[in-house]
């Protein structure tokens, strides 16, 4: 058995694979990453990456550009560019150049900008996705700050709009801020935990003039990923 | 003691010490500064500009690149002299006319006081063999691009003294260099310290510096000839002799990817879509601000692009 572990900046993932099959998965908080790993397990099963990769048991540690490159081809091998929305950064991998590019110097694109606008709204962020859905109108939000995009989003409230058309703008311009990083491509998967909010999905979908997939439990794809790199050795063995 | 003249991009440095001066290439104080200037686009001018304004870089007399490098130079170079500095403003030919190019040379021989001996030249075309021969070294993976990279980076002054020169590229030693892959670094230097050593640290093997490898070009021993070499100063030209030239020693040093080093605030970073659009080659793209030791998003990046390269088909 194979162990991917990935440990972010908000969550920690792990997947169990044998064989090619995932037989085991599980998310929780980032700071309670212990729980996901057993007293005495053998860390020389462990691959490990995200943010705190170097931090956790591990027998290979690898970045998340490559869990995610490895990860985003078991789901789908012929796809072409990866957007990973992290909680606090954004990364473009296209898969075609061995190239990517992170956005780490700007909170518009992050998770991070969802939640500040969640915690505005005193709303837990996974129900973002649902308050989108519940649109009537399009709100034109500043896409270039998360700071101004939030301070644009409270004058859109005092000009009448309601809190779910306003949450369906900064959709829209979370969406217009990734777009810039991503290269020309027919197929683009989405990964990553901020992609369960559909309000995401479906933003990017609108934006993007690719076919957008988006996999079973996207915010295990870097674990997965991990896990397979091990795989991908040992069978290159 | 000679006096010390300021250059704040390749000046030929032939030139100044054939005039009798000690040149003092201004960025290369730069990476060890810890300075944040109050005013800045770009650090490594706006750090430089502090401390000739402050005296703590001692120099007198200061050559401004003014036209084929740095366009933030052109102004920080101007508040030395309004300072008081005595300043010449040095400009590279877009075209790559050489009889333009002969009559800056002159201007600069004034400027300095004109040539006084001629015979150093042949000492640095020496020296300047010695870098090209340390040059291949690294490529042929008999020297580390550290080691490397800090020799050749000081070409375009010589340190100053050609003595205190000599000795270093005398202490660099052979080393059998262990690696993943082999890759170029393109654009202008990194204002990070320890970038090399990163590198090295997630098994990049760095093969081309391309601005450093420019500052070794060998040849000229008079005005005429000086102006036939440098006109070819690739940095100064069109973009497109540049990736030409680009191209030619990516296949030469046989390199698997391409580092593009930008700094933040220069126009050197708008080449950046033209360099994805000509290099065939998967390229990472880093850009620093402040000098500093590497950042650690710095290093998820080479790190990232060391195993994608190593990794990925």
């Amino acid at each position: 058995m194979n162990i991917g572990l990935d440990v972010g900046s908000t969550t920690a993932k792990i997947v169990h694979m044998e064989t090619g099959e995932i037989i085991f998965s599980e998310v929780v908080p980032s700071h309670r990453w212990r729980e996901l790993i057993d007293d005495g397990q053998d860390e020389k099963r462990i691959i490990s990456t995200g943010y705190f990769r170097k931090k956790v048991p591990h027998f290979t540690a690898i970045t998340e550009i490559t869990a995610a490159s490895l990860g985003a081809r078991y789901h789908d091998p012929e796809a072409q560019v990866i957007i990973d929305i992290g909680g606090q950064d954004t990364k473009v991998i296209d898969l075609r150049s061995n190239t990517f590019i992170i956005n780490d110097k700007c909170s518009a694109g992050t998770g991070a900008f969802l939640e500040l606008a969640a915690r505005y709204f005193d709303i837990p962020v996974d129900s973002l996705g649902d308050m989108h859905q519940r649109a009537t109108k399009e709100v034109q939000i500043n896409n270039t700050c998360g700071v101004f995009a939030i301070s644009e989003m409270i004058s859109q409230l005092v000009g009448g709009y309601t809190m779910e058309d306003v949450i369906y703008g900064l959709h829209q311009a979370f969406a217009r801020r990734i777009a810039q990083m991503v290269p020309p491509a027919d197929k683009v998967m989405l990964i990553g935990g901020t992609v369960q909010n559909t309000g995401i999905v479906d933003a990017v979908n609108a934006v993007l003039d690719s076919k957008i997939e988006v996999p079973i439990a996207p915010q295990l794809v870097n674990a997965l990923g991990a896990a397979l790199y091990r795989e991908r050795s040992n069978s290159s063995r | 003691m000679k006096d010390t003249v300021g250059i704040t991009a390749l000046v030929p440095p032939e030139l100044i010490y054939a005039c009798g001066k000690r040149p003092l290439d201004v960025n290369n104080v730069v990476p060890g500064s810890s300075s944040s200037p109050a005013s800045k686009l770009c650090a490594w001018t706006a750090v430089w500009r502090d401390m000739i304004l402050s005296g703590e870089l001692d120099i007198d007399s200061l050559v401004v690149v003014a036209g084929g490098d740095c366009h933030n130079a052109l102004v920080d170079g101007q508040k030395a002299e309004l300072s008081g500095k005595p300043t010449h403003y040095f400009f590279y030919p877009f075209d790559g006319d050489t009889d333009y190019f002969r009559s800056q040379l002159e201007k600069l021989s004034l400027f300095l006081g004109g040539v006084q001996d001629d015979g150093i030249i042949t000492r640095i075309t020496d020296l300047k063999s010695r870098g090209k021969a340390l040059d291949e070294q690294r490529v042929n993976d008999r020297a580390r691009a550290s080691d490397v990279f800090s020799a050749l980076i000081s070409f375009s002054d010589l340190a100053g003294d050609l003595d205190a020169f000599e000795r270093t590229l005398d202490s660099i030693p052979e080393a059998d260099v262990e690696y993943t892959s082999r890759v170029a670094l393109i654009g202008v230097p990194p204002i990070y310290p320890d970038f090399h050593e990163v590198a090295e640290g997630f098994g990049l093997h760095i093969v081309y510096d391309e601005l450093p490898y420019e500052f070794i070009r060998l040849g000229g021993c008079d005005l005429d000839s000086l102006a036939r070499n440098y006109t070819k100063y690739s940095f100064a030209g069109p973009i497109e002799t540049r990736v030409w030239f680009i191209q030619d020693e990516l296949r030469q040093r046989r390199v698997d990817g391409v580092i593009h080093y930008t700094q933040f605030a220069c126009h050197h970073t708008l080449e950046d879509e033209i360099f994805r659009q000509h290099l065939d080659y998967p390229i990472l793209t880093v850009q620093g601000d402040l000098p500093r030791p590497s950042s650690e998003q710095l290093k998820l990046r080479l790190e990232a692009f060391a195993e994608m390269l190593e990794v990925m088909p």
